[in-house]
């Protein structure tokens, strides 16, 4: 075994401390006094706010101990990268020692928020994988370093982590001290106009709104705009307003979607895929590559009319995959489709599941409209009060589309080195695996579904949901699917004989 | 709708232990016990007179009472039995079970993470044990309730030992 460089390099095993200027950022956010303000209330109210001195005052003793808290984290906060596992120790007065091993690490996000930035400061979060039943994930955040030391921290960790790693013969060869980056994505700023047909990106300006009237109605009588709604019996005011208010919400759904993604770029570095992107908080990810084992593209309802879609890379033992393994935020379909197939070879066109498939989701749609309808009928024919009976008509002639547009998502592919499963209507995910990544099959039959000669499949993966379900696959195509979409081992679930 | 149709998986060989029947009769009757005092209760606090669903209730309760103990106590332990199946084979470990909807699943020996053996109370008194098989996916657990004792430390020591030579660390 030949001495890797980062063997004979003097090893920083010393605890560090953070930079000092965290307690600035921590005094400013309130960061550790906030704690105290439950208890703090009480008093305020007790002594009475009367008179400028006294706000005055309040103001300085709140920064003041807001100061001293900061501080006395600060001092009571250190951490070290052995070549073993990141130790970070914490406390006022109960002390408590995190120890993350090396080879439990799954990665390591540096992100910058504006006041650090201001600063010039990062936050560090050490990515380790739990138990593996309990499927969490546990993080180890340092906050307030450098960004020339959270560098070194990100690139130390991972190091230690690959060196690990080493041992195993299957291994890729280690990274170069400088790895060449490849670019693999970058944003473009035109794709932020899809984030209007985004629910996800919708729903920020409708939480800014309610926010907002919620401040209004808590402000006192005199403070509160005396504003005076318009006349909406007058049907152009109230289509302007509609229309003034639906190009607010796209607005604030494009700022949304701009916030978090600006400046999006994949690079490949090394054994990793690393992710920028975010406009006030920069957040950095890392993947390894080794433990990608497939990914999810999904498209919603609405980025389906435009062509719009979102890729997420599975990989095993990261938690909060849905944030983190995002390999594409938002972007036109054909570019989803093309970092899918960096992460993942494409197992061909899918097999659309057979016609009992789409009875069976017809009849579930339509299930509860003509419950519904009979209830109603029923009622009609007791009180005379149709109501719920054309309710129940609706739902019924509703029933048919969304059954036949989930019967539509549903499909399934198995190719050489990956797997295809493909369902969901309001959000439409197509998820991608390699063979080896199955650690497991599950196979569920309901009564009806005995009756119509159909199973659900499920692929148990060590990523992700833990889980991926092609539904409603014939009965006899199991057996096939599951062989062809792992390894010989499942021969063993053929049909019988 | 033609004859039968095949089931899409192959139904593993072995069942469970017979004492399974009789733990679970147990628990029926345990069961059984328990809602019996409630509606013991019920019946002889509330009085015949007091308005609203009460008279209805005062046999409506009895009967249910009765259908869940013959269910619970004559049927469920044997059809439960009969629907539980499990093998272990050279490199998988399969389980089936449920009677309405059947759910089968299958590890591969070289994915196995852990083998869990676990005893209630109940069991003990049986001389029983479950077997949990887990790997990395949190969906992909093969569960076998209620071995003999012995049968299970022996699936329990062999799947380890096996798991520990051919683990394959892709999971």
């Amino acid at each position: 075994m030949t001495t890797a460089p980062w063997q004979t390099a003097p090893e920083v095993t010393a605890p560090r401390r953070t930079s000092p200027l965290v307690v600035l950022v921590h005094t400013i956010t309130f960061r550790q006094a906030r704690q105290v303000v439950p208890a703090a209330i009480p008093v305020v109210a007790a002594v009475g706010v009367d008179g400028p001195g006294v706000v005055v005052g309040l103001v300085l003793a709140v920064t003041a101990l807001s100061l001293l808290f900061a501080a006395l984290t600060w001092w009571r906060t250190t951490y070290a990268d052995t070549p073993g596992a990141v130790v970070v120790t914490r406390g006022l007065l109960a002390r408590s020692v995190r120890t993350v091993p090396n080879d439990r690490i799954r990665g390591v996000e540096v992100e910058a928020p504006a006041l650090h930035r201001l600063f010039g400061l990062v936050r560090v979060r050490v990515d380790a994988a739990a138990g593996s039943v309990t499927g969490g994930d546990e993080e180890v955040v340092v906050d307030g370093l450098t960004r020339a030391e959270g560098d070194r921290l990100r690139t130390s960790v991972l190091t230690h982590r690959r060196s690990g790693a080493a041992a195993d013969p299957s291994a890729p060869p280690l990274p170069e001290e400088a790895p060449a980056e490849e670019e693999l994505a970058r944003f473009d700023p035109r794709w932020l106009l899809y984030a209007p047909l985004v629910a996800s990106y919708l729903a920020v300006p409708l939480a800014a709104v309610g926010a907002l009237s919620r401040l209004l109605q808590e402000l006192p009588p005199g403070l509160r705009p005396d504003l005076t709604g318009p006349d909406l019996t007058d049907t152009r005011v109230l289509l302007l307003t509609l229309v003034v208010a639906l190009l607010l919400l796209a607005l604030g759904a494009v700022l949304g979607a701009a916030v978090v993604n600006w400046g999006f770029r994949l690079v490949r570095r090394g054994g990793s895929l690393v992710a920028v992107r975010g406009l006030v908080t920069r957040r950095h990810t890392e993947l390894e590559v080794d433990r990608v084992r497939g990914g999810t593209l999904s498209e919603g309802l609405g980025m389906r009319v435009v062509r719009a879609a979102r890729v997420g890379a599975l990989v095993t033992g990261l938690g909060a995959a849905n944030r983190r393994g995002q390999v594409l935020p938002l972007g036109p379909r054909g570019e989803a489709v093309r970092l899918l197939g960096l992460l993942v070879d494409d197992p061909g066109p899918l097999v659309a599941h057979p016609p009992a498939a789409r009875r069976r989701r017809l009849a579930r749609a339509i299930g509860s409209g003509l419950v519904v309808t009979a209830a109603g009928a029923l009622l009609t024919a007791g009180t005379g009060w149709w109501g719920l009976l054309a309710a129940g008509v609706v739902l019924t002639v509703l029933g048919v589309p969304l059954g036949l547009g989930r019967y539509a998502a549903l499909g399934h592919a198995a190719g050489p080195r990956s797997f295809a499963v493909r369902s969901g209507l309001l959000v439409r995910e197509q998820t991608v695996l390699q063979r080896r990544a199955v650690v497991g099959w599950q196979v569920r039959q309901s009564l009806f579904q005995r009756r119509a000669g159909l199973a659900t499949v499920v692929a148990c993966v060590g990523a992700g949901t833990g889980g991926y379900a092609a539904v409603d696959v014939a009965a006899a195509d199991v057996g096939p699917f599951t062989e062809a979409a792992s390894e010989p081992w499942a021969t063993a679930g053929g049909p019988e004989g | 709708m033609s004859a039968p149709p095949a089931p899409p998986v192959r139904v593993p060989a072995w069942s469970l232990s017979r004492s399974a029947i009789w733990l679970w009769v147990t628990q029926g009757v345990l069961g059984t016990l328990v809602y019996g005092v409630l509606v013991a209760v019920l019946v002889l606090a509330v009085p015949a007179s007091a308005g609203g669903p009460v008279p209805l209730l005062r046999w409506l309760l009895p009967v249910l009472l009765t259908v869940y103990a013959v269910v619970a106590i004559g049927v469920r332990p044997w059809i439960r039995w009969r629907v539980h199946r499990w093998e272990v084979t050279e490199e998988t470990v399969h389980a089936l079970t449920g009677w309405l909807t059947r759910t089968w699943t299958l590890v591969p020996v070289a994915r196995i993470q852990t083998v869990d053996v676990t005893r209630g109370v109940l069991q003990q008194l049986y001389g029983l044990a479950s077997v949990a098989v887990l790997t990395a996916s949190s969906q992909g657990t093969v569960r076998v309730p209620h071995l003999e004792v012995a049968v299970a430390h022996r699936v329990a020591d062999d799947l380890a030992r096996r798991a520990e030579q051919v683990r394959d660390e892709a999971t």
